[in-house]
């Protein structure tokens, strides 16, 4: 019982970002966005541009662990 | 007479006579003082207080349009701290806190460089109690070694003070040439307070290791009045843009794999502070602007994360990502409350991150800077990552949580709804903020374009998480150190020092050895009280050693 409250609760929000997700980019359709820089403007690079740099972000901090991760007790001599 | 009184003076009075002051109500005098204090920014403009002393004229107490939004948000976030912190009976703490906090206000009305090396020392001298009353030996080490770099800095700032007014004549307040060299030693200094790149590992090696309020005390004012000095005399200044840009994009990594969560808000509140450097240099009214904005809604903000992670430290005894997980069920306000704050940070329309940052986005695109557009942009994307999913995932959600815990005392949720609301009425309202800012700029954050650029970024961001969840590509919590610039001073230089002055001891010993070798032997030849206690040869100790050579120097220098 108790397991599955957060599990439900993860799977309505995937849900719900998924549809909003699919909404804001059908909705770069519906008008011409502007931007300060003309390839922002490309459809949906926004969302594009979000995503890529998250998962980047996450690996490259993943891979940084090889080089800046010590031990908890590092400092303590 | 309260009229030229230097706000944030009577914080400090108070704070003194704060240990007789019996301890029920303590708090409420406190909140009193930051009333008081409070008063002074019903006084407008210009200058108040001047001091002619040793022939130099302090200017003591000043404000203008760059100082009132800072002193503002400067009485809100004592306000704020305050309250969160009612249940804590710890002396020390209190008194540190208040003069932390008016040393802080009254560092913003300075006029001239030297008052503002009073006020800037001064609040180093009492924000190290504040991270002493962590009450660890770690906090202890962590404020000694803060102290140390808080120091220095203040003594950076005392030299080019000096060199500024011996080679201008002059040590008022007012914008400063990178080229000068003065202005090179005052930039350092405020540059160290500002957390720059390789400057900032004092930030996240102190502030995660003070007590459970204290953070919440420290992360409102020492590197905001960075920020400000900087606008004060640096705006404009293109290697600020590169400077924040840097600082904006590369906490994010070391944000990522951080298991303690406060660490981790640490290394968000320093991409914070690299959005507010870009903004002072650009230089324009716009972005300065967008820099006041930001640092006021950030204080907020970052505050109200600070202490929902203080709430969850009170409750479980730790922040570590590793250990936590599951609390909505035990402690749902003060999730809400965390989300407001990561919603913010992350700059959700209708949240006060929203209306900041744009100024800032929007005067680098009418400036034309693409790259640093994009690198702030791709940033935005990581304190999504870390301040607006990691924290409040790994604390609150993650996986379920076995052993009951209370939620928030009632003081902390009242703080940390103060802020929430804040947070949402800046974001739904955020005239109220532009009206204060330092320039009448015209300026609308909600345009459908901004709207829906922004939702696009951060949805997807989140979409991303979600899919690197579901993957199990997402780094899991592991209890480690992450080795950040203070790692530098912390094992780099003992690393190289010690042995070194180790050799140069022993080579300094065993000459004073040999010396004293061939001493007793011309004594020993020319008077027969070889043992006699007048004269016995003893090397000196490694201490009277140093003492010596430091002495030379300072002849040397004398000489020369």
């Amino acid at each position: 019982m108790k397991k599955n409250d957060l599990k439900k609760f993860g799977e309505i929000f995937t849900k719900y970002i998924l549809i909003i997700s699919i909404l804001l980019i059908l909705l770069d359709f519906t008008f011409h966005r502007h931007g300060y820089f003309s390839f922002e403007e490309i459809y949906g690079f926004p969302a594009f541009f979000g995503f890529i740099s998250f998962v980047f972000i996450v690996l490259v901090g993943k891979w940084l662990r090889k080089f800046l991760m010590r031990k908890e007790d590092y400092y303590d001599e | 007479m309260m009229s030229n009184m230097i706000p944030g003076l009577v914080m400090i009075l108070f704070s003194i006579v704060l240990p007789v002051i019996p301890n029920y109500f303590r708090h409420p005098a406190m909140l009193l003082s930051v009333f008081l204090s409070s008063l002074s920014l019903f006084n407008g403009y210009g200058i108040f207080l001047e001091w002619d002393i040793l022939g130099l004229n302090l200017i003591l107490y000043q404000s203008d349009s760059l100082t009132f939004p800072f002193a503002i948000i400067f009485h809100i976030a004592a306000v704020l701290v305050i309250i969160f912190s009612w249940h804590n009976k710890n002396l020390m703490e209190q008194m540190a806190t208040l003069a932390y906090a008016g040393s802080a206000i009254g560092a913003l009305h300075a006029g001239d460089f030297f008052s503002l090396f009073i006020w800037w020392e001064a609040t180093a001298l009492t924000s190290v109690f504040i991270v002493f009353a962590g009450n660890t030996l770690a906090s202890r080490n962590a404020a000694m070694r803060y102290l140390i770099i808080q120091v220095s800095s203040g003594v950076l700032l005392l030299i080019g003070t000096c060199l500024m007014l011996y080679q201008t004549g002059n040590h008022n307040l007012a914008t400063l040439d990178l080229n000068s060299d003065f202005g090179k030693f005052i930039f350092i200094a405020f540059g160290i307070k500002a957390a720059f790149p390789l400057l900032n590992g004092w930030l996240q090696d102190s502030y995660p290791e003070s007590s459970v309020t204290g953070t919440v005390a420290l992360s409102a004012f020492t590197t905001k009045l960075a920020i400000y000095a900087l606008a004060r005399t640096f705006p404009g200044t293109d290697s600020l843009i590169w400077i924040g840009a840097i600082m904006t994009a590369f906490p994010v990594f070391f944000a990522v794999i951080e298991n303690d969560l406060r660490r981790v808000l640490s290394f968000s509140l320093n991409n914070q502070l690299g959005f507010m450097v870009v903004g002072i240099g650009i230089g324009t009214e716009l972005s300065l602007n967008g820099t006041v904005a930001h640092a006021f809604v950030h204080i907020i903000y970052k505050a109200l994360l600070f202490m929902s992670m203080g709430a969850v430290l009170y409750r479980t005894g730790t922040t570590k990502a590793s250990e936590l997980g599951g609390l909505y069920k035990y402690m749902p306000l003060t999730t809400i409350f965390c989300i407001v704050g990561a919603m913010s940070i992350s700059a959700f329309p209708l949240f006060s991150g929203f209306v900041a940052k744009s100024l800032i986005m929007s005067s680098l695109g009418g400036a034309g800077m693409v790259l640093i557009y994009f690198v702030l942009f791709f940033a935005s994307a990581g304190v999504l990552e870390h301040s607006g999913i990691k924290i409040p995932y790994f604390a609150f959600f993650a996986h379920e949580r076995k052993t009951r815990v209370k939620e928030a005392p009632l003081n902390m949720l009242i703080a940390m709804g103060i802020a929430a609301f804040l947070c949402i009425g800046i974001g739904v309202y955020p005239r109220y903020l532009y009206q204060i800012l330092p320039y009448a700029v015209e300026y609308q954050p909600y345009t459908l374009d901004h709207v829906i650029s922004q939702l696009q970024l951060l949805v997807f961001a989140i979409l991303a998480f979600l899919f690197l969840i579901k993957f199990k590509l997402y780094p899991s919590e592991i209890k480690s150190t992450v080795l950040n610039s203070d790692w530098f001073y912390r094992r780099m230089l003992p690393g190289i020092g010690r042995p070194f002055f180790k050799m140069v001891s022993n080579v300094i010993e065993k000459f004073y050895f040999n010396l004293a070798f061939v001493f007793n032997f011309l004594l020993g030849k020319s008077k027969k009280y070889n043992n006699s206690s007048f004269i016995k040869v003893t090397t000196p100790s490694f201490a009277t050693l140093i003492l010596i050579i430091v002495l030379f120097i300072m002849l040397l220098i004398a000489v020369i």
